[in-house]
């Protein structure tokens, strides 16, 4: 069409100049190099042969020199080896997946809404509302116990759930790592609402009879950001512990996560939270290099805490008829988004390539400048990674992200997917993404790979991994039987 | 009523829900067939006893488990109804689940069987209905009571709307296959509408009703009959000796099959004892043998057929009103679902006790259940929301009463009201000596 073609030629050229941009400053050094090097080969050539050999005698060295000089090249090297960090590897994770006995199908989900609240309809009215737009499919799992009308959550219903969740991930990474228990070094345990004495790693060190001076680590109450949190003290200890290895599992149990009150605010979770827990081995051993599937590259914390708002937004509080639940405050998602700026701030300038910083830098300062209206300019982020693990903590933090980053509906693809799946896993829900994004034969080698996780406090964590080899679609995992499936489509509203 | 004494003995009641293990789809609907919607104002209650041997181990979550992929199978009894805009009810196959109820008992299987209280199996099996809300109403309860002897008692509480006792009998028997892990592979594809099985006998544009069924008041929602009177259910055990002996006397040297024989009997003492009006019409349930496809449900393969006696049936000799009914049961089942039809499936009817209906229930597998490889102890079915006429049930007998001979006792439960309940049974031990 005459009409489209200016426009579309326009565009077109546009996209041709960003990219020669970013192909010049991202190479620019590259490219100032060559000339001067093709000036010193002209010179040399120009030179000759004889001149050179002259230049070289010229040059007194006796053996005092040459040692002092090597020594210093050694020494200069050697501090460089040792006080670089070591390098974290991911060796393999494992996902839970639930049986289909525990599924929850929606019309199941608004039966039992109704008769346990049979004397609130419109707080079922409610619920029914957030299920159709949730986002989750019809496979998402809870506990045996949640099935019951009314539920029956006891601290004896919680451990089991613990241990069928924890110890079938577990027993999945040892089995495809070939680990054994004893050769754990470290272990960090995490799970935000369900915190028994003994701890859950206390509970995974006797079912498996870890060592005796192995270094365990439980971490309560850190929300759905708990899993980053987790892999960050594991890097920090595997920085200090050479050739260790390091498991962290990231779960959250549900059974005493039920809220059987009538509190809107609180019925949400009832709604999104599903079983899942993932168990993940990381380790600085050398030789691991080969076979390992990621390599840690930076983890970046945010705590938005100091911030009112920001700390009671996601609030565990008894409600009004003295009934435990989790209560989520209405601006849940511009606190969300203020968060994710806060950590987008510090994550740019580690991975975005040159030339986006020089845009962000020139734009910054073209703002505070000129002071005009211009539109802060918001990096690509698609230059710096080609995988995206949002934390799938709802339909709408997906599409928050979604908008904030730029990111197209292929990058949060695995977010969206296993949401579906899976429903809200917590700390977990990144493994079941990255697991999607394996299972679907993405994984090259080289790839860098985004994972952001929000959670109360309220934390905004980023960690960035490279992919170390291209990864086959595994034959094992929480997708096996259903891969093949996805992508669905996601209606807006799903008809109950 | 149960006694008050009586409502502690079932205890610690839990509910849960079990639907099927995977996805059935969205959008899935079945369209019951007006066969179907005629039968939806009853209810199948059944009750299978367990020794001890035969539940050793079996703890809840090992109940349950197999039941996911069984209910594979079975997606439609998960489902829930809708009307659609022309008010025909349809089953939503939205994998709902069927309820399940978990209770305890302080007496023992025995102790409770000796008990010969007929009522008190409403205890051991959910009196639900469907409705008053049709989407959230389950279609089959099954109640699993634990007695203080290690047995168990499986109650399984069945909307007829869904199949007959033969389909509800299958359906139960495979949940046995899957805990035995011997379900077949592929979950047994269920037609979407029966309605075509069976041709109607005579389309005719007939105005009234045919003679089995009985057009009740509209119910709505709240799919259930009111009773005038309050009805009592009661068992006799036919062994296979006292069969013989009452077929002889019955027909002398022609051989009628015990299930008419049984009619026979039971219908001329009923007329005798009955004091407001003598049964003229009977209406009688056979299954129709080869009509029926494995692991399928259905209503159109049991013969609704009705006798029509024109002579005085508590006067005449036995052996014509036996010959009556070998001879001159008309099907009617066409002329049913012409009936149904011509409402657009809107109306509701009740067929069993309509008039005084007998339903032969010989050939239904009740003892195939088999947990641990053991026949449950005892099984017994009844009826809820029939008319005031009654219903007689012949099921067949538990494994302990085969006779010597080839032929077997049978178990005869009667649904009568109350009123007449001592003078059958004063009537039946004077004139046929059954106890």
């Amino acid at each position: 069409m005459p009409q489209a073609s200016p426009e579309l030629s326009s565009s077109v050229k546009l996209k041709y100049v960003k990219l020669g941009y970013q192909y010049l400053v991202n190479h620019i050094l590259t490219l100032l190099l060559i000339p001067i090097m093709v000036g010193v080969l002209i010179e040399v050539f120009r030179l000759g042969p004889d001149e050179i050999l002259n230049l070289w005698n010229s040059l007194h060295f006796d053996l005092v020199q040459i040692l002092c000089s090597s020594f210093l090249i050694i020494f200069a090297a050697t501090v460089y080896f040792m006080s670089k960090p070591r390098s974290i590897y991911l060796v393999d994770y494992a996902c839970y997946k639930p049986p289909g006995m525990l599924r929850v199908p929606f019309a199941t989900f608004m039966e039992h809404a109704r008769l346990v609240l049979s004397s609130q309809p419109k707080s079922v009215e409610f619920q029914t509302r957030i299920l159709e737009r949730s986002g989750l499919g019809e496979e998402t799992c809870l506990p045996l116990t949640i099935h019951y009308i009314p539920p029956r959550p006891t601290m004896e219903a919680a451990r089991d759930e613990a241990q069928l969740v924890i110890f079938s991930a577990m027993d999945s990474l040892l089995n495809k790592t070939g680990l054994k228990p004893k050769d754990i070094d470290i272990l960090i345990v995490n799970c935000s609402i369900f915190s028994p004495t003994p701890s859950l790693s206390a509970m995974v060190i006797n079912k498996y009879k870890m060592r005796s001076n192995i270094k365990s680590f439980n971490l309560s109450g850190m929300g759905c950001s708990a899993g980053l949190i987790s892999i960050d003290l594991a890097r920090d200890l595997l920085q200090v512990h050479p050739n260790s290895n390091a498991i962290v599992v990231s779960t959250e149990i549900i059974t005493p996560n039920c809220y059987q009150g009538n509190q809107r605010a609180m019925l949400v979770p009832n709604c999104l939270f599903r079983m899942g827990g993932a168990a993940i081995l990381l380790t600085n051993r050398r030789w691991e290099r080969r076979r390992a599937k990621y390599r840690l590259v930076h983890v970046v914390r945010t705590h938005k805490g100091a911030d009112d708002k920001a700390y009671r937004c996601v609030m565990e509080e008894e409600d009004p008829e003295g009934k435990v639940g989790i209560s989520l405050s209405k601006d849940l998602m511009v606190i969300a988004g203020e968060a994710l700026k806060t950590n987008i701030t510090t994550t740019g300038p580690l991975v975005l390539p040159a030339s986006e910083q020089l845009l962000f830098l020139l734009t910054l300062i073209g703002r505070k400048i000129f002071k005009q209206n211009w539109k802060p300019y918001i990096p690509d982020f698609k230059l710096a990674f080609e995988h995206f693990c949002i934390h799938a903590g709802g339909r709408a933090v997906i599409d928050e992200l979604q908008q904030n980053l730029q990111l197209s509906a292929e990058h949060v693809e695995a977010s969206r997917m296993a949401l579906h799946r899976f429903g809200n896993t917590s700390s977990s829900s990144l493994w079941y993404e990255l697991s999607y994004i394996e299972a679907k034969g993405r994984m090259k080698k080289g790839d860098r790979i985004w994972q952001i996780a929000f959670g109360s406090g309220f934390k905004c964590n980023s960690a960035i991994w490279k992919c170390n080899r291209s990864i086959q679609p595994p034959t094992d995992g929480p997708w096996l039987d259903c891969i093949h499936r996805y992508p669905v489509h996601i209606p807006e509203v799903v008809k109950l | 009523m149960v006694s008050s004494d009586h409502l502690n003995l079932v205890y610690d009641i839990k509910l849960s829900s079990v639907g099927p293990g995977h996805v059935t789809g969205s959008d899935v609907v079945h369209e019951p067939s007006n066969m179907d919607l005629a039968m939806k104002l009853h209810y199948l209650r059944g009750v299978y006893f367990f020794s001890s041997e035969a539940v050793q181990g079996l703890t809840v979550y090992r109940i349950k488990e197999p039941m996911f992929t069984w209910l594979n199978h079975y997606y439609r009894t998960c489902g829930r109804f809708r009307r659609s805009n022309s008010g025909r009810p349809l089953i939503k196959c939205n994998d709902c689940g069927v309820r399940i109820i978990e209770a305890k008992c302080d007496k023992t299987i025995d102790e409770w069987l000796e008990m010969k209280d007929s009522s008190l199996t409403k205890l051991l099996v959910s009196n639900h209905i469907v409705g008053p809300e049709l989407p959230f109403s389950p279609l089959v309860f099954l109640q699993v009571t634990s007695f203080k002897c290690g047995g168990m008692s499986l109650g399984l509480s069945w909307a007829h709307v869904l199949g007959d006792a033969f389909s509800a009998s299958d359906f139960i028997n495979m949940w046995g296959q899957a805990m035995a892990n011997q379900l077949p592979q592929h979950p047994v594809d269920l037609p979407k509408s029966f309605s075509m099985l069976v041709k109607p006998a005579n389309r005719s544009q007939l105005a009234t009703d045919p003679l089995s069924i009985k057009r009740v008041d509209p119910v709505g929602d709240n799919w259930i009959t009111a009773n005038n009177c309050k009805m009592e259910p009661f068992s006799f055990h036919i062994t296979a000796t006292q069969l013989t002996q009452l077929q002889a006397k019955i027909s002398g040297h022609k051989a009628t099959p015990p299930f008419e024989c049984l009619c026979t009997i039971f219908w001329q003492s009923i007329a005798r004892v009955c004091s407001r009006h003598e049964p003229e019409i009977v209406t009688v349930c056979k299954n129709e043998r080869g009509s029926r496809r494995t692991g399928t449900l259905s209503n159109s393969a049991q013969i609704i057929s009705t006798v029509k006696a024109d002579f005085s049936v508590k006067e005449a000799k036995p052996k014509d009103v036996a010959a009556l009914l070998v001879e001159h049961a008309v099907d009617e089942r066409g002329l049913i679902e012409s009936a149904v039809e011509r409402d657009g499936g809107v109306s509701d009817f009740i067929i069993y006790g309509a008039n005084l209906t007998f339903v032969n229930l010989e050939e239904a597998s009740f003892y195939g259940l088999e947990l641990n490889g053991q026949k449950p102890v005892h099984v017994s079915y009844l009826i809820d929301g029939i008319g005031d006429e009654g219903v007689v049930l012949v099921a067949p007998p538990g494994p302990k009463d085969s006779g010597k001979d080839s032929s077997e006792g049978k178990i005869v439960t009667v649904i009568l009201p109350e009123d007449q309940v001592m003078e059958l049974k004063s009537e039946l031990k004077r004139e046929w000596s059954i106890a």
